[in-house]
């Protein structure tokens, strides 16, 4: 078939849904043998896994190699819910959450966190038979999402099948009314479109890790709360991409920002910290092997698993003491304050107060670079203000010297009930930048001296934080650091 | 009345006292629906699974209620993973005692897990044998020429 059509390219697309190729995650062993079988008596073509990190690999060496991912919620390694937003935004796939927990609760954060159906244990085979619609499903809001004909092809596709054997929908269980009046829906929708489009084919759109860090670039460029589609798109400056993947892309990113700072303020527990402790393994694994190279030309493979390290733990767990995203809000006021093509001082110059640390922050920036390395995607100076809190409170952990004065903790608690991103990030961006400079305001308040450029303050004060790391800050170049290890 | 059909009926009876005692689940009778030719002993390896993995839980169960400090959601997470995988071959009286586990986790009742805890291993030992028993009675049946009965 045509190419670029994800999943069907194979030559199983006309015996659709056998074939479809289904990754399973669970850490229990018994399970995981179980669904396997009921998922190969179904026909289709099962990978199983027992680790969610494991499962990330697997999706992002291979591609379009999956067509659904079925996950256990509660994982050793990285929160169910977690891997489900990853698998959301940077392969985009259909995931269905399982759990013996079956509490309305729980169900409601799986389809918060973007699950398309969440099953309840035991699992019948009966329920995984009929998984196929959510891949169907899926392909066709693409392709209004993108409006690309190789996805209009797909779904005549098919049309075709089932047309031509409504066996298919039976075999599947399902019922043929929904069935025609989804064909109906797709025919009316279909004609239209290739009236209207011009012939000129679209690849599908896949988010690779440039292109999104293009994006995550240029959205830092702009600043969150101004940006919008056809700026994002101008400044990736990608021919092929149009305004409205930006926007669909814009919107993920958004939801992806807002559950995560949702789930920072509810983790405080130890699962999250094992979590932490195993994303942080990882992550210094990706780190040191980053060390020497320009992050541009890091193998997409470290990046994703820093990336995975960092979303794990909602931002890589370099501090045990508190969530894991203390860090971030460091390296995010450094991250959105530097970029080497854009003019780099903009931001800093919006707020006032923050002019006087810019270069205060350009060296520390050298000692934070191992924080920047997994935190490209949150150079947005993610919206959580928690991760503000934590910030404080880890830097309070590690050095009480240093106190941060009271209105900019206050202005954090306020903040955490303002669930408006982009006034949200308005504060982040200023509380991060704020959060780093509280401590040089305090020293300046202790030494009276506004000497921002204090070369012993920083070493210090990063030290501390950086205790879990081994390299040298200065091997990383300054340029790289936005390279957004975001992953898509 | 020969060895074979001997067996068979006390197979018969013996599953059916499992069920109705509340050893065993319907998820059980799925998952030897699941067994097929390519997969004959399909039942018995779902079940080997179980049992190493509900040896290894019920350990870090004990050592967890055997701290100084108790960290209670560590605890509730080892009944949650228990309570998981004995629905998945339909250990109903082990699933059950999990849950009363679970809210005693919530109210940090220690006399109350220790005590689920040792019910959580009397019925795994008690299902073990049961089960252990099943497949011998099995075996026998193959041996003998025969074929296990399908139950409904």
């Amino acid at each position: 078939m045509a190419e670029g059509i994800n999943g069907f390219s194979s030559p199983r697309a006309d015996v659709f849904p056998a074939g479809l190729r289904v990754l399973v995650v669970d850490d229990d062993p018994t399970w995981l043998k179980i669904l396997e079988k009921m998922l190969k008596k179904c026909s289709y073509e099962v990978t199983t896994c027992g680790l969610a990190i494991e499962a990330l690999d697997l999706l992002r060496e291979r591609k379009d190699g999956f067509d659904i991912v079925i996950s256990d919620v509660n994982m050793p390694d990285m929160d169910g819910f977690k891997l489900l937003e990853h698998v959301g935004l940077e392969m985009d796939l259909p995931v269905i959450m399982m759990s013996v927990d079956g509490e309305t609760s729980r169900v409601m954060r799986g389809v918060q966190h973007g699950a398309c159906d969440y099953l309840l244990k035991p699992i019948r085979m009966k329920e995984l038979r009929n998984i196929w619609q959510h891949v169907y499903r899926k392909k066709i809001h693409e392709v209004r999402d993108t409006e690309s004909h190789e996805g209009l092809e797909e779904i005549l596709m098919m049309r075709n099948i089932s047309e031509q054997s409504d066996d298919g929908y039976l075999f599947c269980g399902g019922d043929m009314t929904p069935g025609k009046k989804r064909k109906d829906a797709e025919h009316n929708y279909n004609d239209k479109d290739f009236l209207d489009h011009s012939s000129i084919k679209k690849a599908r759109v896949v988010w690779t890790v440039d292109l999104h860090q293009k994006f995550v670039k240029a959205v830092n460029h702009i600043g969150f709360e101004k940006v919008g589609p056809k700026k994002i798109l101008d400044l990736m400056n990608v021919p092929w991409l149009t305004r409205e993947n930006v926007a669909s892309h814009l919107q993920k990113y958004r939801l992806y920002l807002t559950r995560l700072q949702k789930d920072d303020l509810k983790s405080t527990d130890s699962t999250k910290m094992q979590q932490n402790e195993a994303n942080s393994r990882i992550h210094e694994v990706d780190l040191k092997g980053t060390t020497t190279t320009s992050l541009q030309t890091i193998e997409s493979k470290k990046i994703l698993t820093g990336y995975a390290a960092k979303g794990g733990g909602g931002g890589g767990g370099h501090h045990k003491a508190s969530s894991s995203n203390s860090n971030i809000g460091i390296s995010n006021s450094f991250g959105s304050t530097q970029y080497p093509r854009f003019n780099s001082t903009v931001p800093s110059d919006q707020y006032s107060w923050n002019t006087g640390f810019t270069e205060f922050q350009f060296k520390q920036e050298q000692h934070n670079q191992q924080f920047h390395v997994e935190n490209g995607f949150t150079n947005l100076g993610l919206p959580t203000t928690l991760q503000q809190q934590n910030q404080v409170n880890s830097i309070n952990n590690l050095m009480p010297r240093f106190q941060p004065p009271d209105p900019w903790t206050l202005k954090d608690d306020t903040s955490i009930n303002n669930l408006e991103l982009s006034s949200i990030l308005l504060q982040s961006q200023s509380q991060q930048q704020h959060s780093s400079s509280t401590i040089n305001l305090d020293m300046q308040k202790k030494s009276g001296v506004p000497d921002f450029n204090d070369p012993e303050v920083s070493p210090s004060l990063y030290d501390a934080l950086r205790f879990d790391y081994d390299y040298p800050p200065d091997s990383l170049e300054y340029p790289v650091i936005d390279q957004g290890l975001f992953i898509i | 009345m020969d060895a074979v059909s001997q067996l068979q009926r006390q197979f018969v009876e013996y599953t059916t006292s499992l069920y109705r005692e509340g050893y065993l689940d319907d998820q059980f009778t799925q998952l030897q629906k699941l067994q097929d030719e390519s997969n004959p002993d399909f039942v018995v390896e779902v079940v080997t699974l179980f049992f190493e993995d509900s040896e290894k839980l019920l350990n870090n169960l004990t050592t967890a209620l055997q701290q100084e400090n108790i960290d209670y959601k560590q605890v509730d997470a080892h009944v949650h993973q228990f309570k998981g995988s004995s629905s998945s071959i339909g250990a109903q009286r082990v699933k059950n005692v999990c849950v009363v586990f679970r809210n005693y986790c919530d109210e940090k009742n220690l006399d109350g897990c220790v005590l689920c805890l040792q019910q959580a291993k009397n019925e795994y030992i008690l299902i073990r044998n049961k089960l252990e028993a099943l497949f011998n009675l099995e075996q026998q049946i193959l041996q003998a020429g025969g074929s296990v009965p399908m139950m409904a």
